[in-house]
């Protein structure tokens, strides 16, 4: 019974995503094991709102609203915040403009009745700590979900408890709880449901990921925008190696001042960096040919032997003194404390 | 223009550690000192995190195995990692897993299970690129990864603009 329901609800979202087979998730753990809602102990919610600085723009309140009017409502339909979450995930990764768009969008939604879906406290916490907005990818998925509620008569099967979601700013750890709602001629044990639940996380953390990936949207399938994500993180690892190694060439002099450089409260410019080395460099380091080297070294992955004996005969050049890693810190050592 | 505060976070920590290995001992080579450039830099990205995801805290738990760093680490995050509690739970976490491992075998052959192998060998391979990913489940895997490239694209843009601001310095090139 549960196969046909699911699948044209998965059908919906290929709208969005691409057509997405049912075996989408990764069917590590089996159902059974993860009915718990506890994931290892983690505060995703500092470091996300650390790394996304936005001010709070104007949608986040209306975010809050429609959460206030949700809760003064019938309880049955309290508001989606997966969705939210995930579109104010994307629109952080988006420039501000889209706010306007959100706005409309946001006051749109707040009439539906979203479907619910059971969130960790935890990974709620991170996504409503931080100030963002709701983007517009939420609307057509809230849209598709209504029709599709009105289509399938709905009945309520089953329903989980809901704690009231709190969404204020920078509030600690209240964490939500949502409804998850078995529809009709869906199994309605606890095991389908929390797979279900689960599903749903894993998916709308996809979704994330596959906007701070770029090319992933193209990308219809789960095996292919994880090979896309693979990618990219060995490419930053090796950039990392490749830069860490262009540096460890560098010869200029000792001086690093850092004083002027921290003074500024502004993004680090090249120049700025500039600042940092003081004058009388030692021009010894052979640029351009080992940055041939380089790219060398970028291209062939495992064949490293014949560039580093190349750099040998460079090293000869490079006298201890002269290293990046050489700081003059009597004159940083007011800026580092 | 994103991450401003954190590129200057990193920045700071990078370069303590750097100067904290340069009144320690002088390279001679230019493959030690890379390494310890890059080390400086991983320690100094994980501990803008200051622990509060796994592949940060798994990232100076593997640095702080080497005892040699342990200053290094002390001086940049400014606090000590506890070894065994990370080793737990990544202990824990497998065994898990392996039990599921036995458990799927008996589902009956469907074409979806070639994509479920796929995917599995993907995120097989995604566990080993982020570190500490091994003990984690997939939705902390996810969530983690998203953590890891956007700290990742920090450390490689701030190394980006040294090594070209060191570069400019150079006032004439030799081959």
């Amino acid at each position: 019974m549960e196969p046909p329901v699911e699948e044209t609800r998965v059908q919906f979202r290929s709208g969005i995503r691409g057509s997405n087979p049912e075996e989408m998730s990764f069917g590590f753990l089996p159902a059974h094991e993860v009915v718990s809602t506890q994931t290892p102990s983690e505060n995703g919610g500092s470091s996300f709102t650390a790394l996304l600085e936005l001010p709070p723009p104007q949608a986040v309140e209306l975010l809050v609203n429609e959460d206030f009017r949700a809760r003064t409502a019938p309880p049955i339909f309290p508001s989606n915040t997966v969705l939210v979450d995930r579109a104010s995930k994307f629109s952080v990764f988006a420039t501000a403009v889209n706010s306007p768009e959100v706005k409309s969008v946001l006051s749109a939604s707040c009439s539906m009745k979203p479907d619910m879906v059971k969130l960790e406290p935890m990974d709620s916490d991170s996504h409503l700590n931080s100030s963002m907005p709701a983007a517009s990818d939420q609307s057509p998925k809230s849209l598709k979900r209504k029709e599709k509620e009105k289509k399938v008569n709905e009945t309520n099967k089953k329903s989980k408890k809901v704690v009231p979601n709190d969404i204020s700013e920078g509030s600690g750890d209240k964490l939500p709880y949502i409804h998850v709602r078995a529809r009709r001629g869906e199994a309605t044990d606890s095991h389908s449901l929390a797979e279900r639940a689960r599903r749903e996380k894993i998916n709308a953390r996809m979704k994330l990921l596959q906007e701070l990936v770029p090319g992933c949207n193209k990308v219809s399938w789960t095996a292919m925008v994880l090979d896309e994500i693979i990618n990219h993180v060995q490419a930053l690892q090796r950039q990392v190696e490749f830069l860490s190694m262009r540096l460890a060439a560098v010869n200029p002099r000792n001086n690093i001042n850092l004083d002027a450089f921290f003074a500024e409260e502004s993004e680090p410019a090249v120049d700025n960096y500039h600042s940092m080395f003081t004058a009388s460099m030692w021009p010894e380091r052979q640029v351009s040919g080992s940055r041939q080297q380089y790219q060398q070294l970028w291209h062939l992955e495992g064949h490293q032997q014949p560039i580093w004996a190349r750099e040998e005969d460079n090293s000869n050049f490079i006298t201890t003194e002269n290293s990046l890693l050489t700081f003059d810190s009597s004159s940083n050592s007011g800026a580092m404390s | 223009m994103q991450n401003t505060s954190l590129k200057q976070e990193f920045l700071k920590n990078w370069i303590k550690g750097l100067q904290l290995h340069s009144s320690f001992n002088k390279n001679t080579t230019i493959f030690e000192r890379r390494k310890a450039i890059k080390l400086s830099a991983d320690i100094a990205i994980a501990s803008t995190r200051n622990s509060t995801t796994r592949w940060s805290r798994a990232l100076i738990a593997d640095a702080s195995r080497d005892g040699s760093n342990k200053t290094l680490i002390e001086k940049i995050s400014g606090r000590e990692v506890p070894h065994k509690a990370s080793l737990g739970l990544i202990r824990c976490s497998k065994r898990i897993l392996k039990r599921s491992r036995f458990a799927r075998r008996r589902a009956a052959p469907v074409a979806g299970l070639i994509a479920k192998k796929l995917v599995k060998s993907r995120t097989r391979a995604l566990k080993r690129l982020v570190p500490g990913g091994e003990g984690m489940d997939e939705i902390s895997l996810i969530k983690e990864t998203i953590d890891y490239i956007v700290s990742l694209r920090v450390q490689v843009d701030v190394m980006g603009r040294m090594a070209t601001a060191a570069d400019r310095l150079i006032p004439f090139k030799t081959i």
